[in-house]
């Protein structure tokens, strides 16, 4: 069988992330790996990564990687696609897909110009419990689902972050809506959207509540209601205020109703299932998805969520971002 | 011996007020002296946590603070709320997440950037050692300062965050975590350098395993003394804390005070403290992140 060879750029807290992953996926190799920061190229080499560069541009001449993962600051998903499209390689691109619809769709464009995969990252759809919804959904068992409920709350970007034990500072990129393309709404409320579109299709309709608790040019709490082609009303609620992590969904059908959660496990539970499975419960959807890419990549198979899936999850955030009301 | 006050606040208020926090100056005879023209207000700003987490001082505490300046000295006293740097936590945006830009607005006050400032050199002797510090001149010129702490558990030996280490934010040097390894001796050599004339606690909500409103306003002029009326409070053995001894040795404050107001164990009584079990966990986490193996055990 085929063995794709990967190349991961950019080695943030979750470019990191899909570099530990990757190093125990099946049928996968990751070469190289790119990032400004010579500290992070360093981390890397001690995972055991021979080839390691400052400037991704250079990693894409090498021939024999076959898919580039990016997992860079969003202003930067265009250019970086591109080129990766332009060198042909296949794209896994985290979410969101850009920063703009506009660029979203130059994303799109340079992927089919060049022929090349791309998909998005949006690990929920990974998640054993959502993916029991979905397939409970289309076999009909909640009925119609007439509202639904998201949340996902965490302090998104202001996490405290250390190298080791040395504190380090929240990337100035956060603080800059013209890199992000937005607040909580872009960085969290794209997941929920996009979980909620694969279960009850298109947005129809949306209008949001922004929340400035911090004080910032961004939102950081999001309250949306949108319509979907299944005809469900959702409330999604999306936010960077709490020191604890939750995601949940509530359906509420006209047969059956579910709640179901995905959050960290306790800190015991966390070391028993590295020890005995090298990943957690908390993690398995992100190796879940990569496993996927790279047997999607190998089938030659079109990988989902699609980079349409992006632009469609960024054009409702663009609706919503314009329907605010203010109450 | 120095007095220590200890003010219930009200249940309907949402913060320490003005009322209670001259209460609490009456309570160990403290009156601002009326010539004063410049005054510092160094709150402590924990990273981007705000006030709800009992992290942070809350502006309101510190709004009602500005007015009682104000009404007890002159509407004209300049007042500068401080900060610096940190490893992890920029000013440009801690004092505008955390409500004190909003605040300077408001009351018209400065909020000063201590990493940006015009500073003088300070060298002193701490336990032996000698250590040369950068002192901000907003500090040094102001006629009054004010330090308003909280009351929080921190890293080892240190164990707990009041007004002593409050200081530690006004050292203007950034990548503070440099003095993480001599950080005790590091504390009371800075209160030597920048010497603060007053210290309230504010006590509305504190932060032991977790937050919790402990309604609490507190007064002294001295450090060391409300310092380890604090570790009382946060179920601690002051004479466990090496660096309250430190501190009194060298002339910052004395560790026995005479408590006025209300009795400190009513506020122990209400203290989230640290259970054996948390300790241990603590402990069992710190080992894990010392050794490297946080991210391979899919911790921190």
């Amino acid at each position: 069988m085929k063995n794709i060879k990967l190349g991961i750029i950019g080695l943030g807290n979750v470019g990191m992330l899909h570099l530990r992953h990757s190093l125990k996926l099946a049928n996968a190799q990751v070469v190289s790996v790119a990032d400004t920061s010579v500290k992070a190229l360093e981390k890397a080499k001690a995972l055991g990564i021979k080839h390691s560069f400052t400037d991704y541009a250079e990693m894409l001449r090498d021939p024999q990687i076959d898919a580039v993962l990016i997992s860079l600051p969003t202003h930067l998903h265009l250019r970086s696609s591109r080129l990766a499209a332009e060198a042909k390689k296949d794209i896994f691109l985290e979410k969101p897909i850009a920063g703009t619809v506009e660029e979203a769709k130059e994303v799109i464009s340079a992927a089919k110009r060049n022929c090349v995969k791309i998909m998005l990252g949006y690990p929920m759809r990974f998640n054993k419990n959502f993916k029991k919804v979905k397939d409970d959904l289309e076999n009909g068992l909640f009925g119609d689902v007439e509202n639904a409920h998201a949340i996902l709350v965490s302090s998104g970007p202001f996490f405290h972050r250390a190298m080791g034990y040395s504190p380090v500072p929240v990337p100035e990129w956060w603080f800059n809506t013209q890199l992000t393309g937005g607040g909580v709404l872009m960085d969290l409320g794209c997941h929920m959207i996009n979980l909620f579109r694969w279960f009850f299709g298109e947005v129809v309709d949306i209008k949001s509540q922004f929340g400035h608790r911090f004080n910032m040019d961004f939102e950081d709490s999001a309250m949306c209601l949108a319509r979907f082609e299944s005809g469900s009303l959702a409330a999604i609620n999306v936010g960077w205020f709490s020191q604890t992590y939750l995601l949940q969904i509530d359906l509420l059908g006209s047969v059956r109703t579910a709640y179901v959660q995905h959050v960290p496990p306790k800190a015991m539970s966390s070391v028993y299932q590295m020890l005995t499975k090298g990943v957690t419960s908390f993690n398995q959807p992100h190796f879940d998805e990569l496993q996927y890419f790279v047997d999607c990549l190998i089938r030659d198979e079109v990988p989902s969520p699609t980079s349409i899936d992006g632009l469609r999850d960024l054009e409702a955030i663009s609706k919503a971002y314009k329907n605010q009301i203010v109450l | 011996m120095s007095l220590v006050s200890f003010i219930k606040v009200g249940k309907q208020a949402d913060c320490v007020t003005k009322q209670e926090i001259s209460e609490s100056l009456k309570l160990i005879n403290y009156s601002f002296n009326t010539e004063v023209r410049a005054v510092v207000i160094k709150p402590n700003l924990c990273y981007y946590l705000d006030r709800s987490t009992g992290q942070t001082t809350d502006p309101k505490f510190v709004a009602q603070l500005i007015d009682l300046l104000r009404e007890s000295i002159s509407t004209n006293v300049q007042i500068s709320i401080v900060e610096s740097d940190a490893s992890a936590m920029r000013c440009k945006y801690a004092f505008r997440m955390l409500g004190y830009e909003k605040l300077a607005k408001e009351k018209d006050v400065r909020i000063v950037n201590l990493s940006e400032q015009e500073n003088e050199n300070a060298s002193v002797s701490c336990n032996g050692n000698t250590y040369n510090f950068k002192v901000p001149k907003v500090i040094s010129n102001a006629d009054l300062r004010i330090n308003v702490s909280k009351i929080k558990y921190t890293v080892d030996p240190i164990k707990l965050t009041c007004a002593l280490k409050n200081i530690y934010g006004c050292n203007p040097y950034p990548k503070k975590f440099k003095y993480h390894e001599d950080l005790g001796n590091v504390i009371v050599a800075l209160n030597k350098a920048m010497k603060f004339d007053l210290f309230l606690v504010d006590g509305y909500s504190v932060c032991g395993v977790e937050p919790r409103k402990l309604r609490l306003a507190m007064a002294s002029t001295d450090p060391v003394a409300i310092d380890v009326a604090c570790a009382r409070i946060a179920w601690l053995d002051p004479n466990k804390i090496k660096y309250f001894k430190i501190a009194e040795r060298e002339g910052i404050g004395k560790r026995d005070f005479v408590p006025k107001g209300m009795p400190l164990q009513y506020f122990r009584s209400v203290y989230p403290k640290k259970t054996f079990k948390i300790k241990m966990k603590a402990q069992a986490y710190k080992i894990i992140i010392q050794t490297g193996l946080g991210p391979r055990l899919g911790l921190g």
